[in-house]
């Protein structure tokens, strides 16, 4: 039993050094970016010798990150929203019904999330361009939305299949219309599923930078990501730009993380065994 | 109102996001691909040029060789880690829950940053890795890790390593938290050891978790472009340019819409192909166990 409990006590404390040496690169990139350049020069692994603020101040005078992060928040709920609605309606009656078309829906879904981005991404450039979507919040939350579809579909069909059908029969006995039903009996019951789910499309939008590259060319429409790679990428790679942009372009999520990371994981994970 | 006509009104929206933003740019990413289209004009046909050039010049299937490589070096790397790690995790409760969501951290952020913080870990310039090194008295390995050909390609994958491990490590605790407390428990009464249960009991009850961690790890790794994007843009000397790296390249870099959109084809129809075989053979290998 004593034996038992000290090979417990190494295990413990083997993973919390393996946890540590996993998150170095977290740990430093903290660290660094309370340290100037020259400080890094003279001492590279050295820890700060005060809580140094220039860094994020000159990083938050350049990069025009309270800008981003509205434009990101703000792309990334239209697209949570429309996704959640548009992605919900579809799967009610296909989570009823996989026949026919219902079937062949189902292919092209599946079809869409093995997809990579750059297959589409071409067109919905030429397509934009010539509709006058290029570079306008519209056409980014559009290709976004169009890019998450195909997993909220998944996701809804899923998990509207678990619900009773005895709530909808009895619905339609009060004489409920199909869509009076979706909207009074079933959408209620998806807010877990879309909790899940917009914590998925928040990730994707908020740290994708190939679409806002591609479609977004006016700095005061850039999303934090691409924000952050025009600032860094332009000032070839200076440690005290750098390590600030990083820390501020991670933050948002790394609080949301923080606060929901037992449904993050669990999300993430049951999503992908589904 | 029939109940078909209802059923199709549900999806309706959903069909004209998808048709309009997925299925239309397909067929037009398929016909681009036998044009010389630049982005301006009119795209001009050209039959086949593209794929001709494809497999004719050497600078493609070498990027398909770096692009499968760099696939297994991730690929295994990432299932053997986190398939440790959590089988691990599973014999020691205590430290479960904080373990699985520090080693998600990674997987928060985005492959910009992720990208940008490993270039200067390991830069030759004050670089983290270097300085570790240095500091251990290893002096003799420190190298522009990047900027050498022979390990820019497995000091990217390490990156990306770092970034997913976590992740792979929650499916399979999840895998084994499907595995009937029942059996572990039997395994344990019978005396086998950690190792005996690991290989006999809970590898095959974990199959299923394997087969979604191999496809998932398969599928991201070879449609990534976004490290070397960031990290060496291709280089040291094409060492580590894959083949979706070439596609944006062709894209953001020369405008050669036409010729990008062929090499889009190939590695769709590749993609695709892969899953359905690793899908066929993995579920097929679970069955069996």
């Amino acid at each position: 039993m004593n034996r038992h409990k000290i090979t417990m006590w190494i295990g413990n404390i083997f993973v919390v050094v393996l946890v540590l040496v996993m998150l170095t690169p977290v740990i430093y990139m903290i660290l660094m970016s309370f340290r100037t350049g020259e400080e890094i020069a003279a001492d590279p692994l050295g820890l700060p010798s005060s809580l140094y603020f220039g860094n994020y101040i000159n990083t938050l005078e350049n990069m025009d990150y309270v800008r981003a992060v509205i434009n990101s928040i703000g792309i990334t709920l239209s697209v949570t929203v429309i996704v959640a609605l548009v992605g919900s309606m579809a799967a009610y009656p296909l989570a009823r019904n996989t026949t026919g078309w219902g079937r062949a829906f189902i292919m092209l879904v599946a079809l869409g999330l093995a997809t990579p981005a750059f297959v589409t991404i071409t067109p919905i450039y030429v397509i934009f361009r010539s509709i006058g979507l290029l570079d306008s919040y519209l056409g980014i939350i559009l290709a976004f939305t169009a890019l998450n579809l195909p997993l909220a579909v998944f996701f809804y069909v899923g998990f509207i299949g678990a619900v009773p059908r005895e709530l909808e029969e009895a619905a339609k006995l009060d004489n409920c219309s199909d869509f009076q039903i979706f909207w009074h009996v079933i959408r209620p019951l998806l807010g877990p599923a879309t909790a899940t789910l917009s914590l998925f499309v928040m990730l994707m939008v908020w740290n994708d930078f190939t679409y806002p590259l591609l479609l977004l060319t006016d700095p005061d429409k850039f999303t934090v990501m691409i924000a952050v790679y025009r600032f860094v990428g332009n000032h070839n790679i200076e440690p005290d730009l750098l390590f600030p942009a990083a820390v501020l372009g991670s933050l948002p999520l790394l609080i949301l993380f923080m606060i929901f990371q037992r449904r993050i994981v669990s999300g993430v994970t049951a999503g992908a065994v589904k | 109102m029939s109940p078909k006509m209802m059923r199709f009104l549900f999806m309706a929206p959903a069909l004209v996001v998808l048709g309009v933003f997925f299925v239309y740019p397909i067929l037009l990413t398929f016909y681009y691909s036998f044009t010389d289209f630049t982005g301006v004009g009119t795209p001009e046909f050209s039959g086949l040029k593209n794929y001709d050039r494809i497999v004719s010049r050497s600078r493609y299937p070498d990027a398909l060789k770096i692009t499968v490589l760099f696939t297994v070096i991730v690929v295994v790397l990432q299932i053997t880690l986190g398939l440790f790690i959590a089988t691990l995790l599973q014999r020691l409760p205590a430290v479960r829950n904080f373990a699985r969501a520090a080693l998600f951290t990674p997987a928060m952020m985005s492959f910009v940053i992720v990208g940008y913080v490993w270039q200067f870990i390991y830069s030759p310039y004050n670089g983290g890795l270097n300085a570790l090194l240095t500091s251990a008295g290893l002096e003799g390995m420190t190298r522009g890790w990047l900027g050498d050909p022979n390990t820019a390609l497995i000091a990217i994958a390490i990156a990306h390593v770092w970034m997913f491990t976590g992740y792979t490590t929650a499916i399979f605790l999840a895998g084994y938290a499907n595995i009937p407390s029942d059996i572990e428990e039997a395994g344990r009464l019978d005396g086998a050891s950690s190792w005996q249960r690991f290989r006999h009991l809970e590898l095959p009850l974990l199959a299923p978790s394997i087969t979604i961690n191999v496809m998932l790890a398969t599928i991201g790794t070879l449609k990534t472009f976004e490290l070397p994007f960031i990290m060496t843009r291709g280089g040291p000397d094409g060492a580590t340019r894959t083949l979706s790296l070439e596609i944006i390249e062709n894209l953001f870099r020369s405008y050669k819409f036409g010729f990008a959109s062929a090499l889009a084809i190939v590695m769709l129809i590749i993609v695709v192909l892969v899953a359905f075989i690793q899908n066929k053979y993995l579920r097929g290998r679970e069955d069996v166990t």
